[in-house]
């Protein structure tokens, strides 16, 4: 193993290919960026278009490029998610709580210059864990089965809705209405129509886009409108004069960067559960462990700096199971391995063996990609500022123009218009109503593999399912245990921090 | 009189309009819906085709990834598209000739769409990983009849390309199993690997990955790469198993001139040397059919599956 990484170095540096690596790189993360920034294109999409490019270059060009769109247009998701709170993927809808109130105060550059130190701080610290873990990351990933990853998943919702802003009842209705609305179409065991009352455009259930944009663009573009309109129209969103992250705020950051980063990178080791959750339960640590819980979700670099840092810590060893097992844990992975076995190389424990020096010399390329990324974000960034540098009394409509763009480029199909719009006004109802919709988005995403896992192990489990789980799946059991225990602590805590948010705001509204 | 001149100019102008479709077509983009994720069998061997087809059709194809409900999402979208021949179907024969059976669909595959072509198949396999302990299918099926049925068998989704041949061999061999769903073939390799269940049908191009992690039992085809090992067919079993064709379907309405130039471009492939280099690397296989040979064996294969249907969902 070590002799094969210290033979990518030449891999790598010595074939004269150096200099095109570094340029395709630079040039998948820009097509990334750019493609991410843009609701409704995601980065899935932009890979499988330019995967047949793929093809025809070098193994060791090829595969970096795709690797640089990967990590190039997850960023991306997070420019409109901070600047006009449309979140493109799962993954970046926690980081829509804080941005757009930054993005108000003036503050929206610093939001995203934390937003991209944290991502690649948090991205290049993984890298290293994957390359040096390597072996041990792949035991993991066989050791964690449907069991596991139900247990898992289930404890990640009750995390995540303990801990958000709501009330404990509010937020177990969300609960409940997200685990609903992921039940419309098919049953993911056995195909069987649920709930979709003959509608065929039901049957492949609710599509996560538009009911994301739905939820968190429209409403806010629609509270915007009905109380702000006077200071809306005043203002103007110039991202270039605007203040850059000073290095003191930075240092406050480290310590949730480096959390979110262990949150991230561990999640990552388990295959299914992903980005979505990272960047949840990345948020949901920084609010619990900050001083000033109540300033999240009004405006708090911590509250970007946090999901950032834990979904890009996902990156890294999600590959793993793809490099060692040529198993590939998402459709993401997939695309690679397409264009791996492409070139002629196929990843598994054979590559492994027999090639290892490819891998770790691709491994290599994704820490390149980080340090590229760090330049180039940074210097495109005042491009994208200008891109932005309009007045707000147009922002409104131009985000009203994406929203309904990126419902549809989806899937191209004009029933996603009806569900945005649906989604819109649910969303402006429950926020009228001060429901807090994360409970209900993280149930709505992470139910069909709850539900897939579940059933799964009821099928392993045969008729006794209790016993498999305590002859068979000692982790499993395990993590079944201590959940309510780890729910009850959480529970508890994040009721204090509500009741000292809640007496700080009446003694203010004393005071004033 | 007035009228009739304007018929008679709109008759000539739809003769006019259609003579000129004909000599061009096509004469912009041709879109080609595959009903399922990115990353798939499907979706690799169609960015494969099309990064190439172009030199023998005159335009682009481009490729369009319309996941959901099992395919049906995707094969109505191109079911409803106008038969113009500028949208086609890229799917497989379980959505194509089965899915009918088990559910109400919105369209009827078997008149709604006309074959294409084929493009190739890739017949599934049954492994075990090598420590296992059974070495042959007989083994497995001793197996599955010594246990009561709970010996477990992972399929990688509800009625698709390893549930119904896994299925298939099941009912041949009079034996029941717990047979566990996955979410697509990766993660069922996973659970074989990971000992959650003994034994599971797949493809050769990703059984070769595994090298000599997992053992090859039989295969719908013969399979050189793998080292040879028995056909379904040669332990007895009557009839093709395990194939799961990837066919070019156009609308049925579509003209039939326009089926031809796309079946005569599609012909071509086989001996184009990049599409051999890089089916190669896929490790698919170039068994190219004709599409009026495939709709010889389209029918018959959907009655195959309705009795198998029959079949499974009385028990």
């Amino acid at each position: 193993m070590l002799e094969s990484f210290f033979n990518s170095f030449p891999l790598l540096l010595g074939s004269g290919n150096f200099l095109t690596i570094i340029f395709v790189i630079a040039l998948g993360l820009l097509i990334g960026l750019f493609v991410g920034a843009l609701p409704g294109l995601t980065t899935l999409m932009a890979m499988a278009i330019v995967l047949p490019i793929s093809f025809f270059m070098d193994p060791l060009v090829g595969i970096p490029f795709l690797i640089g769109v990967y990590k190039g247009g997850i960023f991306g998701g997070s420019i409109p998610a901070i600047l006009v709170s449309l979140p493109g993927t799962g993954a970046s809808v926690a980081t829509t709580f804080d941005g757009p109130p930054l993005t108000k105060m003036g503050k929206g550059r610093k939001a995203l210059e934390t937003a991209l130190f944290s991502s690649v701080i948090a991205d290049f610290s993984s890298d290293i864990v994957t390359i040096l873990l390597i072996g041990p990351i792949a035991l993991v990933a066989l050791l964690i089965g449907p069991p596991e990853l139900a247990a898992i998943l289930f404890l990640s919702i009750l995390i995540i809705s303990s801990t958000s802003s709501g009330s404990v009842g509010k937020n177990m209705i969300m609960l409940a209405a997200g685990l609903f609305i992921a039940m419309i179409g098919q049953d993911p065991i056995a195909a069987l129509s649920r709930f979709t009352f003959d509608v065929f455009e039901l049957r492949a259930g609710v599509p996560l886009l538009p009911m994301l944009i739905g939820l968190f663009a429209i409403p806010e573009i629609l509270i915007n409108i009905e109380t702000k309109a006077k200071e809306f129209v005043k203002t103007k969103l110039n991202l270039k004069k605007e203040e850059k992250l000073t290095w003191e705020e930075f240092l406050k950051l480290r310590k949730t960067i480096l959390r979110s980063t262990v949150i991230g990178t561990t999640i990552g080791m388990i295959p299914g559960v992903g980005q979505v959750v990272a960047a949840f339960v990345g948020y949901a640590a920084a609010k619990n462990s900050s001083k000033t819980p109540e300033k999240f979700g009004k405006g708090e670099l911590e509250g970007i700096a946090a999901p950032e840092a834990a979904n890009n810590a996902v990156n890294g060893p999600t590959l793993v199971p793809l490099l060692t097992l040529g198993i590939p844990g998402d459709n993401i992975t997939a695309i690679l391995l397409g264009a791996f076995i492409a070139h002629g190389l196929r990843p598994g424990p054979e590559l492994m063996s027999e090639q290892g020096s490819i891998v770790f010399a691709i491994l290599l390329c994704m820490l390149i990609a980080n340090i590229l990324f760090l330049i180039l974000g940074y210097f495109t960034m005042p491009l994208f500022s200008k891109v932005v540098t309009i007045k707000k009394s147009y922002l409104i409509p131009l985000t009203i123009i994406f929203a309904f763009a990126g419902s549809f480029v989806f899937r191209h199909n004009p029933v996603d218009l009806y569900f945005l719009l649906f989604f819109g006004i649910f969303g402006y109802i429950l926020k009228k109503l001060q429901f807090d919709v994360t409970p209900l988005v993280m149930a709505f995403i992470l139910a069909p593999s709850l539900e897939y896992a579940f059933g799964q192990t009821l099928s392993l489990g045969d008729d006794n399912v209790l016993m498999y789980l305590l002859s068979e799946r000692p982790i499993a059991a395990l993590i079944i245990v201590s959940t309510p225990v780890i729910t009850w602590k959480l529970f508890q805590r994040s009721k204090k921090l509500r009741d000292v948010a809640t007496s700080l705001t009446s003694s203010q509204v004393k005071s004033s | 009189m007035n009228n009739l001149l304007k018929t008679l100019i709109a008759i000539l102008a739809i003769i006019n309009f259609s003579w000129i479709a004909k000599a061009d077509y096509p004469e912009k983009p041709i879109t080609m819906v595959i009903p399922f994720g990115p990353g798939g069998s499907h979706d690799l061997n169609a960015r494969v085709f099309t990064s190439i087809i172009p030199q023998y059709l005159g335009n682009a194809i481009i490729v369009k990834l319309v996941p959901g409900a099992s395919g049906q999402t995707g094969t109505a979208m191109v079911a409803q598209a106008k038969p113009d021949g500028y949208t086609l179907l890229f799917t497989h024969n379980y959505v194509d000739q089965l899915q009918h059976h088990v559910k109400k669909l919105p369209y009827k595959p078997l008149s709604d769409f006309v074959t294409v072509g084929r493009l190739n198949y890739a017949a599934a396999c049954m492994i075990v990983l090598s420590k296992s302990k059974y070495q042959s299918v007989q083994d497995v099926f001793d197996a599955a009849k010594s246990s009561n049925g709970k010996l477990k068998l992972g399929h990688s989704g509800m009625w698709g390309a390893t549930m119904v041949p896994m299925a298939q061999l099941m009912s041949w061999g009079k034996v029941n199993a717990n047979l566990t769903p996955f979410k697509g073939g990766g993660p069922m390799v996973k659970g074989l690997l990971a000992g959650d269940v003994e034994a599971v049908l797949h493809f050769p191009s990703v059984i070769k990955g595994q090298g000599s992690k997992v053992r090859t039992l039989a295969c719908g085809a013969k399979e050189k790469s793998l080292g040879t090992p028995p056909t379904f067919e040669e332990l007895g079993f009557t009839g093709q198993i395990g194939y799961m064709d990837r066919i070019l379907m156009a609308p049925a309405k579509t003209p039939p001139e326009r089926i031809k130039i796309l079946q005569d471009a599609l012909s071509k492939l086989k001996d184009d040397k990049t599409f051999k280099k890089f089916m190669k690397r896929l490790g698919e296989n170039m068994k190219f059919m004709s599409g009026p040979d495939y709709e010889k064996i389209r029918a018959e294969k959907s009655n195959n599956y309705k009795s198998l249907v029959k079949q499974m969902t009385k028990g």
